[in-house]
């Protein structure tokens, strides 16, 4: 019955107007009254940020990167021949073993037997690694020997870019799938990059031809990097939190440090990114928060609530 | 109510005298079959008719007769009042003709006086209808109640062929006139032949006994022995060939339309492949002719895989810029080329027989023209058996690098086939099941180019091998199953096959009813292929084009032509 739209304008009879569709009443469809907009809540649910609390979970991210810049720089140090895989290898079984012992003396007090079959199972786990890639080795080394260095190096970056996106950051001990497979992707294509045809014509004193060894070592280490150390770090970050914190700065430290030994420049964006990271995001994050306007009310879409209990009586 | 009555062409000039015919029930319609002419006595007349009845014994007795006269004398009525003593039927009808008029006149007396009835006689040719077949068959018993009118006069004009026995020059009691009362036709060769065939096919009839019984005694029953002639196309069409011979040789006379249809078309089809066969081999066999073509098979071999050598080469460099694996590549390359030496030791070993095995193997072409295409398809299968033997490996070592880089690829994304759902679903792996998955999947992934290439090429020259198959194999089974026969009465003899029928006006004068003439309309040719194909082990393309380009795609085995088993109709 009109565009008559007025809260006020509306002549007051002597019933008062109720928010109901199934009743006739005297005043017009769009008839509001001045309990209009009263259920409205704005920001439900905001969340208080707190500037320290937020730099320390980012340290997880800017942590992840730095890894992924770490492992890049051993292969660039194996590429460039400076150092040789066999010293890489050791090394990299050292850590493992120092690892691991570090795991099972962070383990939380439970009994002896749990951790027996553990540390068994454990030991078929690492065989059953270290045959496959020592196996997969030679026949790894000349996968991508006919495709372009280019495109090689495309899908490493784009590998590598999905592994940072899909790592699960909340909850890093069982690792994703999609991460964990991008990531070995990446690092498969690096290891058919490496040279080995260099070290073929000299004499060979291990029964590996060198080649192999590279793309074993490589697979060592992404393994190391990608599978074993975000567990370490979900049982560090579990006992012991103020080491994470220094964990995570130390290995961005070495990150930087290893990238700038050979590329200064790369080290100074690695370094303005880690900040950025770290620093900036979660300043912006907490900026942006005063600027957030959600609002919620009855209006919204009905939420079906599984609440059955009135069906009980 | 509109009262039809067909009446004979061959009547038309007849003498007065006694029609004889058959009522159809329930559509107030009359079939005409003969004039019983005057003098007759009455009771030698019912004599007869009742024993020609026994003799077609469905027709007549399940229908009570009705006699109509036509009359040219006056005074009939203590004559009817006769007739009605002899043959107690309560309606009668009267035809007439008048003296400078074309048409007849038909006058309707029954016991129970009805008001006029409007008629009209329908002409129709006696010889051709007797002997026409309408279409479509009913193949059960026809409910008379239900059954339509045109289907009823055929079948009474069908059945009542041994009233036509008698004809003019018979010397018995009663004269009549119907289509073959100027004499009954008959050929002395054709009468030579049915004597003869019943000893003919009995014969026949007991080798075929015993060479069936040969083929399925133990020793040619076996499992290896059963798997090759179920491939063999010759052994296939043997037995395909067996069973027709058995259908056309049985002693006993087709009694149904279809199966004389049928028997008439595999004889005829029989007799034609036959004949073309002969004539094949003496084409062949003069000017040795046969030994050119032996000594030209083991060169043709010999450059066919010269041509799949240079093609192996070829793609063990890199074939059109494409990336291939090198080791992979070499691998596969050295395999097929040291199939194709082994192939070609054993076609060189036996050169030297292949002259007298064509020489004697060809003879088998006396059986039939399809035989001789069956054997070429044979022959062109065991020639080209390396290519099938590639094509295999090939495929499958394609389909194994595809259904497994799919699977892996679910566990490169976190997730897993549920079997029982059918679906996708998610699923956390264990760390050292993620490892070697990843590691599988990355090998597979670069090896696929590879894979692939090998395959496309060897399934490219096993299609090719499959069409030309497929052609034989398509022309052996259109002279199977094409009726010759049927085409050969539709086109000399189109009145036999009739699929209706139409009217034309007579003659139409004031006075006289009605007269039609009905002619027969011949059957069209694509329904009498269609209606008479004999049903054969066709080879038919088993999958649609979606579904081949599917399994070509995925890599499974496709096996485009399927033989169907013989229909028992």
């Amino acid at each position: 019955m009109g565009a008559d739209s007025g809260s006020g304008a509306a002549p007051g009879p002597a019933v008062s107007w109720r928010k109901v569709l199934w009743e006739r009443q005297p005043f017009p469809d769009n008839y509001v009254d001045r309990r209009f907009l009263e259920e409205l809540r704005r920001n439900e649910g905001l969340r208080q940020y707190r500037y320290w609390a937020v730099v320390q979970e980012a340290g997880l991210v800017a942590q992840q990167i730095s890894c992924v810049a770490l492992f890049l720089t051993l292969w660039l140090y194996m590429e460039q021949g400076l150092l040789s895989p066999s010293t890489l290898l050791w090394t990299g079984l050292l850590c493992a073993l120092l690892g691991y012992g570090l795991y099972q003396a962070l383990a939380p007090r439970g009994d002896s037997d749990n951790h027996h079959r553990t540390r068994w199972s454990d030991l078929q786990s690492a065989s059953i690694f270290l045959s496959f890639t020592f196996g997969f080795s030679p026949v790894l080394r000349t996968l991508t020997e006919s495709v372009c260095t280019d495109t090689v190096y495309a899908m490493t970056a784009l590998m590598l870019l999905a592994h940072l996106v899909a790592f699960p950051y909340a909850h890093p001990s069982p690792p994703g799938s999609l991460s964990l497979n991008a990531a070995l992707f990446a690092s498969v294509c690096l290891a058919s990059r490496l040279p080995g045809d260099l070290h073929t014509s000299g004499g060979l004193d291990s029964s590996s031809s060198p080649s192999s060894l590279h793309t074993f070592t490589m697979l060592c280490w992404a393994l190391l990097v990608f599978a074993l150390w975000p567990c370490l770090l979900q049982r560090l970050r579990d006992c012991a939190p103020w080491v994470f914190g220094c964990v995570c700065v130390l290995v961005g430290v070495c990150g930087v440090g290893g990238l700038g030994s050979l590329w200064p420049g790369g080290a100074v964006l690695l370094a303005a990114l880690l900040g950025t990271v770290t620093l900036l995001c979660p300043l912006l994050l907490i900026r942006l928060q005063s600027d957030k306007d959600n609002i919620q009310g009855p209006w919204d879409e009905a939420e079906i609530r599984e609440d059955l209990t009135h069906f009980l009586h | 109510m509109v009262l039809k009555i067909f009446f004979p062409q061959c009547c038309n000039k007849a003498d007065s005298g006694l029609l004889v015919g058959r009522w159809i029930p329930g559509q107030n319609s009359a079939v005409v079959l003969a004039v019983i002419h005057y003098p007759f006595i009455p009771g030698q007349v019912k004599q007869y008719i009742q024993q020609v009845e026994s003799v077609c014994v469905l027709t007549f007795l399940s229908s009570p007769w009705f006699r109509w006269y036509i009359q040219q004398v006056e005074s009939l009525c203590s004559f009817l009042r006769d007739l009605s003593t002899i043959f107690p039927q309560g309606q009668w009808l009267q035809l007439s003709r008048e003296m400078g008029k074309i048409g007849f006149r038909c006058h309707v007396l029954t016991r129970d006086p009805r008001e006029k009835d409007k008629v009209i006689f329908i002409h129709y040719e006696q010889r051709k209808v007797m002997l026409s077949q309408l279409h479509p068959i009913d193949n059960g018993v026809p409910d008379p109640q239900t059954e339509s009118q045109l289907p009823q006069v055929f079948g009474t004009v069908c059945q009542s062929e041994p009233l036509f026995f008698l004809d003019k020059y018979d010397d018995g009691p009663v004269k009549m006139t119907h289509w073959q009362s100027e004499g009954r036709e008959g050929s002395i060769i054709v009468e030579l032949m049915k004597q003869a065939s019943t000893p003919v096919c009995l014969l026949t009839t007991w080798m075929l006994t015993l060479w069936t019984s040969l083929c399925s005694s133990r020793i040619l029953n076996m499992r290896p022995m059963r798997f090759i002639s179920s491939k063999l196309s010759t052994c296939v069409q043997l037995s395909y060939r067996t069973e027709h011979l058995q259908t056309v040789c049985s002693p006993t006379r087709a009694t149904a339309h279809n199966h004389f249809m049928r028997k008439a078309n595999i004889f005829v089809s029989f007799f034609v492949d036959v004949s073309l066969g002969l004539l094949l081999v003496s084409w062949m066999y003069r000017e040795n002719r046969i030994g050119k073509l032996a000594n030209t098979l083991v060169p043709a071999a010999d450059y066919v895989a010269k041509e799949l050598e240079e093609l192996l080469q070829w793609l063990m460099g890199a074939p059109a810029g494409l990336k291939m694996n090198r080791a992979l590549d070499q691998v596969l390359g050295r395999f097929f080329l040291y199939h194709i030496h082994l192939w070609i030791s054993y076609i060189h070993l036996m050169s030297p027989f292949v002259e007298m095995i064509l020489w004697y193997v060809g003879l088998s072409a006396c059986l039939g023209l399809t035989f001789a295409l069956s054997l070429l398809s044979d022959i062109t299968a065991l020639l080209t058996f390396h290519i099938y033997c590639f094509y295999v490996y090939g495929a499958r070592l394609y389909c194994m690098t595809v259904y497994g880089l799919s699977s892996l690829w679910r566990l490169f994304r976190g997730k897993k086939w549920n079997v029982l759902r059918q679906r996708v679903d998610s699923c956390s792996y264990d760390l050292d099941q993620l490892f070697i998955g990843t590691l599988l999947f990355t090998i597979l992934l670069f090896l696929l180019p590879t894979t692939a290439l090998y395959y496309l090429v060897f399934t490219l020259l096993r299609l090719v091998v499959v069409m030309f198959q497929g052609v034989l194999h398509l022309s052996v089974d259109f002279i199977n199953s094409f009726p010759l026969f049927a085409m050969g009465l539709r086109l000399f003899r189109s009145y036999r096959l009739a699929e209706g029928v139409k009217f034309r006006v007579l003659c139409e004068e004031p006075g006289t009813p009605l007269h039609l003439m009905m002619d027969i309309n011949p059957l069209k040719v694509s329904s009498v292929v269609q209606t008479y194909r004999t049903p054969t082990y066709s080879c038919y393309p088993k999958d649609s084009w979606l579904a081949l380009c599917k399994k070509l795609f995925l890599g499974e085995l496709i096996y485009p032509w399927r033989h169907k088993t013989t229909k028992i109709d």
